[in-house]
Formats: structure tokens, sequence, C-alpha cells
């Protein structure tokens, strides 16, 4: 059978037989998305870039074939999604309906991978709305109080991107007569200006959605939130990445490759702003969860402006960020996904002191929060200097310093995510906290042994890498193991950055584990230094409202514009308007055919007027 | 050069950077006590405070991130050094030099902190937390001009790299500063809020915060964090000789020009009482703002 059907067939096939296994046994069906998890990686890994299959349907060629360019995110899907559904299984224990997020699920890791191996607009789309839909029943599938709104909202911005995909596959397959990907891609410089805009500002409006970038974010917040947490790892770690996948083909290889770089210039301020803005509402909340979702949102936006550039340092740092974003904050959501099962909550002014209880969990969250903030010696640093050197040598400082700001000012919710959780002054309410179960904690600890790895040898990852540049057109991408370059030449050699660090690091841990060991012993963190008023039994001291209100009071002003108010008022409009509306739906049938006809119309009219 | 050199002159190069940063920081008593019109300390009196804390009798700590949160801060503080150019005509101090970037530096300079803030998390002192959230929200605001005036100087030299900025200013017999005053202006202005003295001290903030984060460090842990923030200081000097004033020929050379660089923040603070939290950013985002944006815009036309 063809590697392609079986890969398919695994998660779509898959998820039914698991809705079966479940409605049997939980036993059966845990055991069994464990095995199609990493039978469809192994599936994955078997695929070579030559495995394609063709078929035709109404006169169009459709087909099915990972590129160079998709094979990368299919990387990083097989990675994470065996994880995700290894993880998932004692997270979800207890819940009902098991068969029904289980078999959604599949089918959203099925439909990932058949939008990576579409080769035509069709099949893509296709895939793209099983995705679509089938997360959008996720986030219905726990039932809680308002998740309809919040559901509604995911929706209604999908559709929104649906609709502007639906509409670029018709004017692309009016203007070139094809739909395959690879076609309209080569034929994408021939076409009119107009037509060229059009299209292009369509697919990124459509890709543009998922990848969550400003205006187009206010779904993903409250979606990564309120869907169980080992679907989160898949949802802002990979499917967000869809939308990235997309736009890497329209910026770079539609316009920037026909000698059109202004698109992805514009593309690249939305995504600044997207990652400042993101990390300010990242360092307000008191949700953990909330502070991962708007932090998945900024750091889109480093990917989106990488790509919007799309010099070749700047594309390669955009893909590698793509690829570790899914692996930090998989291991995030997976981390506050066990602080949340085994305390019961996750909001900061509830938790507290969790290191001793959950040191695995901890370990896990802290290294993927290094590789965040973009530190050395870890794997997030060098995703960090590649985008920051392109756009310095490429002469767009002033998005360079955005992106400065706002990394710098996510080193506030990193550590707010950190403290809030794991640090503080210890409570009773959590004495009897346990670590999480092996399964649980192994997924994570194992993503974090990985960006450890990639911190000092990214070579590995940027073999694959490289490939995969060679399907946006970049020719000749040298790399090294370890030594990262610029344009201007300058160079940064990490092997010394981690050896210096991590022997100091040890010399002095001997050091100061060794002097008068005997002298030194481990207080209670109620055993303080407060002035002469230690904390009595009942009191607790640990600081987690309005953490950083100072810093709110410095950037006040800017809080005073949120995008969702903005909304909200447009909203009240468009509900004043669609009361109006309402009196067309008859709920006659042959009035809503004469509907159909009559926007077929305006389309044709409309099409016959641009081009 | 072998490995053992190369270890030998890391090592010799780590002892003078802790000798001389404190011996600044006993001068830095003598001055401020000399503006108060008090007698001072000797300027050896901090090689006795380190000694004196590694003797200590009994040490506590809270759990293990605080027992490791000293760890953060020296193995940042010698990294640093030894990515900072020290002695332009001589091989010998290369150390790591041309391994390293000023992006590099950038980052590398919050690995210590942020991970001494986490130790520092860990104590449970509510001041101590509130010190962290003062200290990040000011490291937000001055890194913002600091950025861009280093940034306004890499587009003018198109280079990123620390090494190439000292050659350049070696080899033409100038200084940066000369070139691109307003980058160095709004720097200048940036020491104090990077060394955190007045009025930027609002971390420590001895009278409202009992010294904040490090309230709850003492005996030997206070000790390598004096040991660890006398070395940091000294690199930070060097870093900001290297890139606007020149670099330095020699050791001689470049601890006269670190020393006299260093009394600007220190008796800037012997006269300036402490800012609010708030307060401290919006006087960042000020002048030093204003000029360093100008000179990235003069940079880059």
């Amino acid at each position: 059978m063809n590697t392609l059907v079986l890969l398919l067939l695994i998660f779509f096939g898959g998820g039914l037989l698991t809705y079966l296994a479940y409605k049997i046994s939980k036993v059966v069906g845990d055991i069994l998305i464990a095995i199609l998890g990493l039978a469809g990686a192994y599936v994955f890994f078997t695929v070579s870039s030559q495995t394609s299959l063709t078929f035709s349907l109404g006169g169009f060629t459709l087909g099915l074939g990972f590129s160079e360019y998709s094979w990368i995110f299919g990387l990083l899907l097989s990675i994470l999604a065996p994880l995700a559904l290894i993880y998932s299984i004692p997270y979800m224990k207890g819940h009902d309906r098991l068969e029904w997020f289980y078999m959604l699920f599949l089918f959203v890791i099925g439909g990932m991978f058949g939008i990576l191996m579409a080769k035509d607009w069709v099949t893509l789309f296709i895939f793209w709305e099983i995705m679509t839909w089938s997360s959008y029943l996720i986030i219905l599938y726990s039932r809680k109080k308002g998740l309809d709104k919040i559901g509604l909202k995911y929706i209604f911005f999908s559709a929104i991107g649906a609709y502007s995909l639906l509409t670029a596959i018709v004017v692309i397959g009016g203007t070139m007569r094809t739909l395959s990907i690879a076609e309209t891609i080569s034929l994408f410089g021939v076409l009119p200006l107009k037509a060229q805009l059009l299209i292009g500002i369509l697919l990124i409006t459509g890709f543009g959605v998922k990848a969550a970038v400003m205006p187009l974010h206010v779904w993903a917040p409250d979606a990564y939130t309120n869907t169980p947490m080992s679907f989160s790892a898949i949802f802002s770690g990979a499917m967000s990445k869809m939308g990235i996948y997309g736009l890497g083909l329209v910026v770079v290889n539609m316009y920037l490759n026909h000698g059109i770089g202004s698109v992805g210039h514009w593309l690249a301020w939305f995504g600044a702003f997207t990652a400042l803005f993101g990390t300010f509402y990242a360092v307000v909340q008191d949700d953990a969860r909330k502070l991962l979702a708007w932090s998945s949102v900024a750091q889109l936006g480093y990917i989106v402006t990488g790509i919007g550039i799309g010099t070749k340092l700047a594309v390669f740092a955009a893909l590698y960020l793509a690829l570790l974003h899914g692996l930090f904050k998989g291991t995030l959501f997976m981390a506050i996904g066990a602080v949340e099962r085994q305390a019961g909550t996750t909001k900061f002014s509830e938790l507290r002191a969790l290191i001793r209880k959950m040191p695995y969990t901890f370990l896990s969250a802290l290294i993927a929060i290094i590789a965040l903030a973009g530190i050395p010696p870890l794997a997030g640093f060098v995703g960090k200097w590649m985008l920051y050197e392109s756009l310095i040598t490429s002469g767009h400082y002033w998005v360079v310093i955005f992106l400065f700001f706002a990394s710098t000012a996510g080193f506030l919710y990193s550590y707010r995510f950190l403290f809030g959780v794991f640090l503080g002054q210890e409570e009773d309410d959590y004495k009897d906290v346990k670590e999480a179960p092996a399964l649980m904690t192994l997924p994570m600890l194992l993503l974090a042994l990985v960006l450890i790895v990639l911190g000092t040898l990214p070579g590995f990852i940027f073999k694959p890498l490289a490939y995969s540049m060679q399907g946006l057109g970049f020719t000749d991408i040298s790399y090294h193991m370890s030594v990262l370059t610029n344009s201007w030449g300058n160079s940064v050699s990490l092997p010394y950055i981690s050896w210096t660090l991590a022997t100091v690091f040890v010399l002095f841990l001997i050091v100061i584990t060794w002097v008068n060991h005997k002298g030194t012993h481990n207080v209670s963190t109620k055993d303080i230094h407060t002035a002469g008023e230690p904390p009595s039994e009942e009191d607790n001291y640990h600081f987690a409202l309005d953490f950083y209100k100072p810093f709110m009071r410095s950037i006040a002003p800017v809080f005073k514009y949120s995008i969702t108010r903005i909304y909200n008022a447009i909203g009240r409009g468009i509900e004043d308007f669609f009361e109006y509306v309402r009196r067309f739906y008859t709920g006659n049938a042959q009035t809503y055919a004469l509907y159909v006809i009559i926007f077929f119309a305006i389309l044709l009219l409309l099409a016959n007027q641009i081009f | 050069m072998t490995f053992w050199q190369i270890l030998g002159i890391a090592l010799l190069t780590i002892l003078i950077a802790f000798i001389t940063g404190l011996f600044y920081m006993g001068i830095r008593r003598k001055v401020i006590a000399r503006v108060q019109n008090r007698y001072g300390p000797p300027v050896y009196q901090n090689f006795l405070d380190v000694m004196k804390l590694w003797s200590k009798d009994s040490n506590i700590h809270h759990g293990i991130m605080q027992h490791l949160a000293p760890l953060w801060m020296i193995s940042m503080s010698i990294a640093t050094l030894l990515f900072v150019p020290i002695a332009y005509k001589s091989h010998f101090w290369t150390n790591f030099t041309f391994n390293g970037d000023l992006i590099l530096l950038l980052y590398l300079m919050v690995f210590g902190s942020l991970g001494f803030a986490l130790g520092v998390g860990q104590t449970g002192n509510p001041n101590s937390a509130i010190g962290v959230s003062r200290g990040l929200t000011q490291l937000v605001g001055y890194e913002l001009p600091w950025v861009i005036a280093l940034i306004a100087v890499m587009i003018q030299y198109k280079t990123t790299s620390l090494t190439d900025l000292v050659a350049f200013q070696q080899q033409h017999h100038t200084w940066i500063a000369f070139q691109q005053p307003f980058a160095f202006l709004a720097a200048f202005l940036l020491i104090p809020a990077m060394f955190h003295y007045s009025p930027y001290d609002v971390i420590v903030a001895p009278a409202e915060l009992a010294s904040g984060p490090i309230s709850e460090f003492g005996g030997k842990y206070l000790g390598l964090m004096m040991s660890s923030s006398s070395i940091f200081m000294f690199a930070k000097l060097a870093l900001f000789v290297d890139i606007f004033l020149g670099g330095a020929q020699n050791w001689l050379w470049m601890i006269i020009k670190t020393l006299t660089l260093y009394m600007w923040p220190v008796l800037w603070s012997a006269i300036s009482p402490r800012y609010r939290t708030e307060q401290s950013i919006w006087s960042v985002w000020k002048w030093p703002l204003i000029l360093s944006v100008l000179g990235l815009i003069i940079a880059s036309v």
C-alpha cells in the first residue's frame, strides 16, 4: 500500500477504530491510541519525498505527497503527536466521552498530515476543514460554562479564514486553470499584479488565522486555554504551524521568489506587533494556561516576522523557531496539564511552591522556559540569535527593536510562570500533592532533553531544515553543527558558551556544597527574615496578586486600546445588522438556492471586473 | 595555544577581574563615604567581607533552587568576562572573544539574574519576590534604549562582533563615543540603571524591601554572590569601554578607563535619592531613548 494512504489511514481509520475501542474498554482504547501515535510517526519516517499519489477529479489532477518544505513540519508533528497522545492517557483518565475526544484528536493529527501532503489546493482545503472542525468539537468537548462563546469565536475566525482560502482557490482555478500548488507557484509570476495581490492577501488571511497573526489572533488565547492540555500541546505546538506553513508558501514561494518583497515586510510588521502585544497580555494573566496561550501568540509573531522578512537567514530562523516553539510550548502545556491534574488549579493566585512536590515537572518546565526566553545555552537562543542577526544585517532594525523589546518583556512572564506555580512560600493546602505519573513526566523530560541538546548542537536540526529550505527556493544553504554565522561574517560558537557555563556551574556547585556542608541546613519557607515579624502557621506571605504592578503602571497607556474591545464594538454593530439580515432566512430551501446562484453571479461579475 | 595555556590565561583573567572588581567596590564605599563627609571603610574592606562570609559557621537555604542561585550568577559572570576583549594588542588575553558577539552578550548577561531570581523565588520571602518583580521591570526598561544604541553602533560599523569594534577603534585611533555620540550618550546615561545604583536602586531598596532579593542569602551564598558581582561589574565596565571608549591596549589602560567610567554611576548615586519603579522606567525611556533613536536614525541614513 502507498505509505501516504497508510499514514492517513492510521489517523482517520484509527480514529474510527479508537471510537469503537473505547466503547469496548478504556484499556484497549488507551493502548490503541499509543500504538497509533507511534505507528504514525514510524510510517512518516519511512515516507520519502518521492512517494506520491495522483488521481483526477472533475478535470483537475489532485495529488498527495510531501514536499521538501512540508517535510519539516511533518517532522515536528511526528515528534509531538505520539508524545502528546501518550501523555494524554493518564491525563485524561477518569473523563467521560473519551471515545469522542480521541477520535477527534486523531482526526486533527490526520488532518494536519493531510495538509502537509496535499499537492493541490482542493485537498489542502478539505484537510484544513477536517482539522478546523475536529478542533472546534474538541473545544466544546469539556462542556464547561461559557465554552459555547469561545467555540463560536474560534469557528467564526476559522470561517473567515476558510472563506478567504476558498475564494483564493476559486480565483487561482479561474485565472491559472490549475489547482496544483507547485504549478500555482511557478505560474504566479505571469499574473497581473492585481491578481497576485488578491490571491496572496486572501491566502495570507486564510493562513494567518491559524497562525494567530494580529488582528486575527482573538480566538487563540481562549481556545488554547480551554481544551484539555494534552490537546493544547498539539493545538498551540503543531496546529498553529499549519498557518506558518501556508504563510511560507505564499510569502516566500509566491511573492519573494517573483520579486515582490513588500507584502512580506508588511506581514513582518504585523508579526512584530503580535509579538509585542501578545507578550504584554501574557504578563498580566493570572491563569498559567492563559499565560502560555498568550505567549504562543507572541512566539508565533516572531516566526511570522522571520517568514515575512524573507532573507535566507530570516526564513531559516523562522522555521527553526517554528519547530522549537512546538517543542517547548508542547512541554509547557504538558507541564501545566500535570499541575492541573495533580493540584487541581492553574491559577497563580492559588498555586504555590510545588517544586518539592513535582520536581520532574518543574525541571522540564524550567528547561522549556529557558528555551522560550532564548537564553543561552539552550536551543531557544539559537533561533533568537539567527532571527535578530538576520534582521539587523538586512536593515530591518526597527522591527528588531520591537522583537527585542518583546522578548525582554518575555522574561517577565517566563519568570512569573515558574515562580507562580513552583516557587514561593509553601502552603498546607498542597501538602499532599504528588508528582504526575511517569507516562506524563517522561514525554516532557524527553522534549526537554531535545531542547538541551539543540542548544549546543543545533546542527542536528539544521540538516533537515536546510533540506526543506530548498523547497522554498533557497539554494546553497550552508550550516555548521555548532557555529552560527550571519551575512556580515560574524559568528558565535555555541560549545564555548555551553561548556564555559556548564564547567563553572558544576565546579562551583561542588565548592558550595562541599564548603562547610555540616553547617549548611535547609529551613522551611516560613523561616524568613521579615523584620522581626515571622509569619505564623496560618499566614502565607506568597506574593502572587498583581505581580507586575510596576510594569503595568509603566505601560498603562498601551492597554487603553485592546483589539478585543474594537471587535466588540464592531460586533455590536454587526449584531444589529444581522437582526436585519435574519429576514432573508425564510426557511425555504428554494430561496436559499436562489441566494447561492446570486452569490455566484456576483462573484462572476466581480471576477470579470478584476481580471 | 594548548588547552592548559588557554585554561591558565582564563583563570588569570578571572582572578585579576575578581581582585579589581573588589577594589572598585571598596573605592565606591570610600568615595560615597567622603561625599557624605564620613571617613569610610578601608578600600580592601570587601576582601575581608568575602573572607568572613566564606568562613561563616552556619549557612541556611530554603531549597535546591536557592542552593543553586549564586551558581547561575558566577557562571554568567565568568562566561561574560571571557567573551569581552581585554587587551587589543596582546594575543595572550584573547580568551573566547572571537567566538561570541554582542547579541550573545546581551542574552548571556540576563542568564545569571534570571537564574538567581528563581533561587530568590524559592526563599518564600515576599520582599525578595517584590524585588524580583521590580528588577525584571527595570530590565525591560533600560534594555530598550540600550539595545537601540547597540544596534546603531552595529549598523554603523556593519559588524556585531566586539573584537571588530575594538580593532576598528584601535586602528583608526578613535573612539566610537566621538563617531556615534548619540548612542554613546544614551548608553552613558543608562549606566547607573544597569548597575542598579541609586537613583535606580529600586530592587534592593534597603529602606522598604530590606535588601530585596538578597535578604535571605547569607554566609557562603552571599560570599559567592559578592565574588561573582565583582567579576560581573568589571566585565560590564570592560564591555562598555570596548564598545564606546576605544577598548584598551593592555590591562593597565583597561583598568584606568574602567575605573574612570565607574566613577560616573558612583558619584551620581552618592547624591541621588531613589526613584519609584515606574519613575525609574520613565526616566530611561525619556532622554536615553530619544538619544538612542537619534543615533539609530543617524547611523541608518
